[in-house]
């Protein structure tokens, strides 16, 4: 999240927006981004419908998986993947798409 | 049957001596390279003059995929005697504006896994990689476990990003500090020198 936090100039250049997902409540995500000195939104999804939309539904945990989903601004998914963010990779993907036109 | 078991025989004769064959291994790819006036070169993206030979190097991943590279001794004197020294790309916290404000971020995740009582010792402005920059040292120290530790923090500038430098060095709690680390550790940082824009300012 910090990593996020440093990127956010460059989201900006790319005409790009950060937002983060977990299945925790608005309370501890509040407290989170506080400790951390976040200032993009974190989404509070408790019911997690948004893990088995976004296929991060880990079964029988009260969780979700680690993924970084890029959409475009038509709403199509463009980039995806798991695990920690890579985010040279992140950045790269969001100049060319910005170049390209689909601002996402 | 005892021609079955003559080539069984055999055929286990052939896989061990295969087993035995040495395979040649591709000369592994060093990150560095040694320049004619003693320097290292550090991925074509930075150079430094290393510390003497008793310390090794030390390669870290940390934050998320950024990689941090530096060195480490182990000190005489009972655990957790050691000593280590490291440049780090990305250090702990988020806001570039301000060094002070990095430093507060900073030392709030800074060895947080060790739960210390941390008191600053010295702060100071400082010249490094070019630019101006923040010196900060402190000392921790954990009174259960009785160990300390004193570490000295440099942040500086590459771009618009902020980058740190920072040597821990451990001692049981009734151990003394060896200060010719951080001697060590204020050469490496002086002579540390970006050779290209950093992957940021290239964006």
């Amino acid at each position: 999240m910090e990593g996020h936090q440093r990127n956010l100039y460059l989201y900006d250049r790319f005409n790009a927006r950060v937002l983060g997902a977990s299945r925790d409540d608005v309370i501890t995500l509040k407290y989170f981004a506080k400790s951390l000195e976040l200032t993009f939104p974190l989404l509070s999804n408790v019911t997690a419908f948004m893990g088995a939309y976004f296929d991060i539904q880990p079964e029988g945990k009260p969780i979700f998986g680690r993924r970084t989903v890029i959409i475009d601004k038509t709403g199509v998914v463009r980039y995806v993947r798991d695990g920690s963010p890579d985010f040279k990779d992140i950045l790269l993907f969001l100049k060319k798409l910005n170049q390209e036109g689909g601002k996402p | 049957m005892k021609r079955k078991g003559l080539m069984i025989l055999c055929l286990m004769w052939v896989a061990a001596w295969l087993s035995g064959c040495a395979i040649t291994e591709p000369a592994k790819k060093v990150p560095y390279r040694l320049s004619p006036q003693g320097t290292v070169i550090w991925e074509d993206e930075f150079e430094f003059r290393p510390p003497p030979l008793d310390w090794k190097l030390l390669r870290v991943e940390v934050g998320e995929n950024d990689i941090s590279f530096g060195f480490t001794r182990s000190d005489p004197g009972g655990f957790p005697s050691v000593t280590a020294f490291a440049y780090d790309e990305d250090p702990f916290g988020c806001t570039a504006a301000s060094f002070e404000g990095r430093e507060r971020e900073f030392f709030k995740r800074f060895l947080f896994n060790a739960i210390l009582q941390f008191q600053i010792l010295e702060r100071k402005r400082v010249q490094v990689v070019g630019g101006e920059g923040l010196a900060v040292i402190v000392e921790g120290k954990d009174p259960v476990k009785k160990e300390k530790v004193r570490a000295k923090v440099v942040f500086g500038k590459r771009g618009d990003r902020i980058v740190g430098f920072y040597i821990t060095q451990w001692r049981p709690m009734d151990g003394s500090y060896d200060l010719s680390a951080f001697e060590v550790f204020d050469k490496f940082v002086a002579s540390f020198k970006f050779l290209k824009k950093s992957f940021y300012e290239t964006l």
